[in-house]
């Protein structure tokens, strides 16, 4: 067992407000389960040592934080600095149709509403979420109204501070015909812990574009998770980007719930001299002709670990299914390591599916022609093995994200060394 | 302009260089002949700075600059050009980005503004009729899926465009039949301006009908072991390579 899991578990049972009902079951389940051992599939190649014996420094987050800039973009942002929410929601003015709510609201209605999403998209059997289940006691609730479109996007960020454990929770009902663009991003380099989960549920014909930057370094740990639920006929475009730190851990639940509903997932990810970036992502097609691409694309640095491992479970039922799922990383080093596992489960007779991973190193000859005209190591670097990245850049729906991130991506690149 | 000094360099553990010596001044054109596996490649090679090739001894300066004591891509802005014999092909980055970043990157060392993409696209057109490469090369992979003489005149617009002092044409005429190699040669006499200069390397004496050379040298078992003007060429020509064995072997006996 681990010492900080019995203090989660400690702290949890004291908790009785009006989400305890999941708190328990989650508690159930997390003393059922237990802290994994290294066998554990979900935490093979990902070493959890640094939490189990965890023990936060601080007990106050510290004053000073900034938040991120995304030039053009003017989103309503929900800050949370070190697990605390510190937007003053009443101070918002948000638009018809779009409704925020923070979790420890005091509403009987509002709190009904957290009720029905809280810990019921998100699966079970990620031991963090259910660490989250128990102790989230920051975190908001938003909802779009029938039929309405939101312009304005909303970004949530998680900034950590000070070494302390910090617990987020977003949840997000987009009712029917209903239109959000959603940003989930984190940041923080020095000691802490953050688990940051989201569940969506995607309305009939609504339509997510989602964006989660996590971009934690250095000591920062996070382990978080957004699961999403489509219901018929409804749209997600989601696009992660990760850096790496000394634990960086991220699962993703997509479930087709109705038919013809459509998820585009797109994932970045460049890991910089021994950083660490996790990727467990599941899609769960239970109906039949649902439609999902995914596409997974990194850079490893030197002595630096990725770990991908996207599954697409088609069910019996899930007739007409296309999925299509692909992984594609560069190392630059003998020492980066990439464990890449695309998985494909198919039920079901009478669907498409295609999925594939490849893992390439810097052409040197390629490299060295550049060289010989002039152009610099680090420009020809990113000229040379950029493009796939830029890609999946060049597919990000929203401008003004597209070009906050072309340039801190390719920059982040030319930094790392090609040994 | 260029000095060469005793150049001794090895790959693998494999001595190729054994002291080579030359002295190419502005404006002049030097031709260096040798059978295979005299180093010709090796040359080019180590004066551009590849990796895996080591120098054990000698010195290279470019005006006064120490050569083997910069990077690759500062012995380029420098002034140094190697025309590759077999240029490789970089699928996903067009040729047109590739060269305007290359032009830039030139002429922000020697102090000038960048060139606008409208300005650089008028250079290129220019230098690309030039060469005589229809003008979708410019925006297709550098070298993607270009014959040998396309990639040869490709090497050659690059030269025109980054007009370097000293130009190393690399078998520049390997797999040419003669209207490609005319093409070629006219590209190089084009930059013929009385200052920059010309090490053109060579199997055959047939380049050297087209690019008339100040010098030529032949280089057997990584030195220069005979230097005349263009009648050594044709000397080559005639009889092969056969006769450095028998001098070689006078030398040795004298």
């Amino acid at each position: 067992m681990s010492q900080w899991l019995n203090g989660v578990i400690d702290q949890a049972q004291g908790l009785n407000d009006y989400l305890a009902p999941m708190r328990q079951q989650a508690l159930t389940q997390l003393k059922m389960q237990g802290w994994p051992s290294p066998r554990d599939e979900a935490w093979r190649f990902t070493r959890l040592t640094s939490v189990r014996d965890r023990i936060s420094a601080a007990d106050k987050q510290s004053e000073a934080f900034a938040v991120p800039e995304i030039a053009g973009l003017k989103p309503v942002d929900l800050v949370f600095v070190d697990g605390q929410l510190i937007t003053k929601l009443s101070d918002l003015s948000l638009p018809e149709g779009l409704n925020i709510t923070s979790l420890g609201t005091q509403e009987a209605s509002d709190q009904e509403k957290v009720s029905r999403l809280y810990a019921q998209v998100k699966p079970q059997r990620h031991l963090f979420g259910l660490v989250n289940d128990a102790l989230c006691q920051q975190g908001i609730y938003i909802e779009v109204a029938e039929g309405v479109s939101i312009e304005q996007p909303i970004r949530v960020l998680n900034l950590a501070t000070a070494d302390l454990d910090a617990h987020t929770r977003v949840l997000v009902n987009l009712n029917p015909k209903s239109r959000l663009t959603l940003i989930e991003q984190g940041s923080g380099e020095q000691a802490s812990l953050t688990t940051a989960f989201s569940e969506y549920r995607i309305g009939e014909e609504a339509e997510l574009e989602h964006y989660r930057f996590a971009l934690f370094t250095g000591a920062a740990k996070q382990v978080g998770g957004s699961h999403f639920s489509l219901e018929s006929r409804s749209k997600l475009n989601s696009t992660f980007v990760g850096y790496g730190s000394e634990l960086s851990r991220l699962d993703v639940d997509i479930t087709h719930a109705g038919e013809h509903a459509n998820a585009e997932m797109n994932s970045i990810y460049l890991l910089a001299e021994g950083e660490l970036f996790d990727l467990h992502s599941t899609i769960e097609h239970a109906v039949p002709n649902g439609t999902t691409t995914e596409n997974a694309r990194g850079i490893v640095g030197e002595l630096a670990k990725a770990v991908f491992n996207g599954r697409i479970h088609i069910h019996r039922d899930a007739q007409k299914t296309l999925a299509e799922l692909n992984n594609r990383n560069l190392l630059l080093s003998n020492s980066s390591q990439i464990f890449t596992k695309p998985e494909l489960e198919i039920y079901a007779d009478d669907v498409q599916c295609a999925h594939g991973a490849t893992v390439a190193e810097i052409e040197e000859q390629a490299l060295y022609y550049l060289l010989t005209r002039g152009i610099d190591r680090s420009k020809a670097l990113v000229m040379l093995n950029f493009g796939f990245i830029q890609e999946l850049v060049n597919a990000v729906p929203n401008e003004s994200i597209r070009e906050w991130l072309l340039p801190l991506l390719s920059d982040r690149f030319a930094r790392m060394e090609v040994k | 302009m260029l000095t060469i000094n005793n150049l001794h360099a090895s790959i693998d553990g494999k001595q190729i260089l054994n002291g080579l010596s030359l002295e190419v001044k502005p404006g002049e054109v030097h031709a260096i002949m040798g059978p295979n596996g005299a180093g010709k490649s090796t040359l080019g090679y180590v004066l551009s700075g590849r990796d895996g090739y080591e120098v054990n001894e000698g010195s290279v300066t470019l005006g006064d600059q120490d050569l083997l004591g910069l990077e690759v891509e500062e012995r380029a802005k420098e002034g140094l050009f190697l025309a590759f014999q077999y240029p490789v092909e970089i699928p996903g980055v067009s040729n047109m980005e590739f060269m305007k970043e290359s032009v830039n990157a030139v002429r922000d060392h020697r102090g000038e503004e960048p060139l606008s993409s409208a300005e650089f696209l008028k250079l290129a057109k220019e230098a690309c009729k030039q060469v005589q490469l229809p003008l979708d090369f410019l925006k297709r992979g550098v070298n993607e899926g270009f014959s040998g003489g396309e990639k040869k005149r490709n090497e050659v617009m690059q030269m025109i465009l980054l007009k370097p002092s000293v130009c190393i044409l690399d078998e520049s005429d390997s797999g040419l039949d003669v209207d490609a190699l005319q093409v070629v040669a006219n590209g190089v006499n084009s930059q013929r301006d009385g200052e920059r200069s010309f090490i053109v390397v060579t199997h055959y004496q047939r380049l050297l009908d087209f690019i008339k050379p100040d010098f030529v040298h032949i280089l057997a078992n990584g030195e220069i072991v005979k230097s005349g003007n263009a009648s050594l060429a044709l000397e080559v020509e005639k009889s092969g390579y056969a006769f450095l064995g028998k001098e070689l072997e006078e030398e040795v006996e004298a």
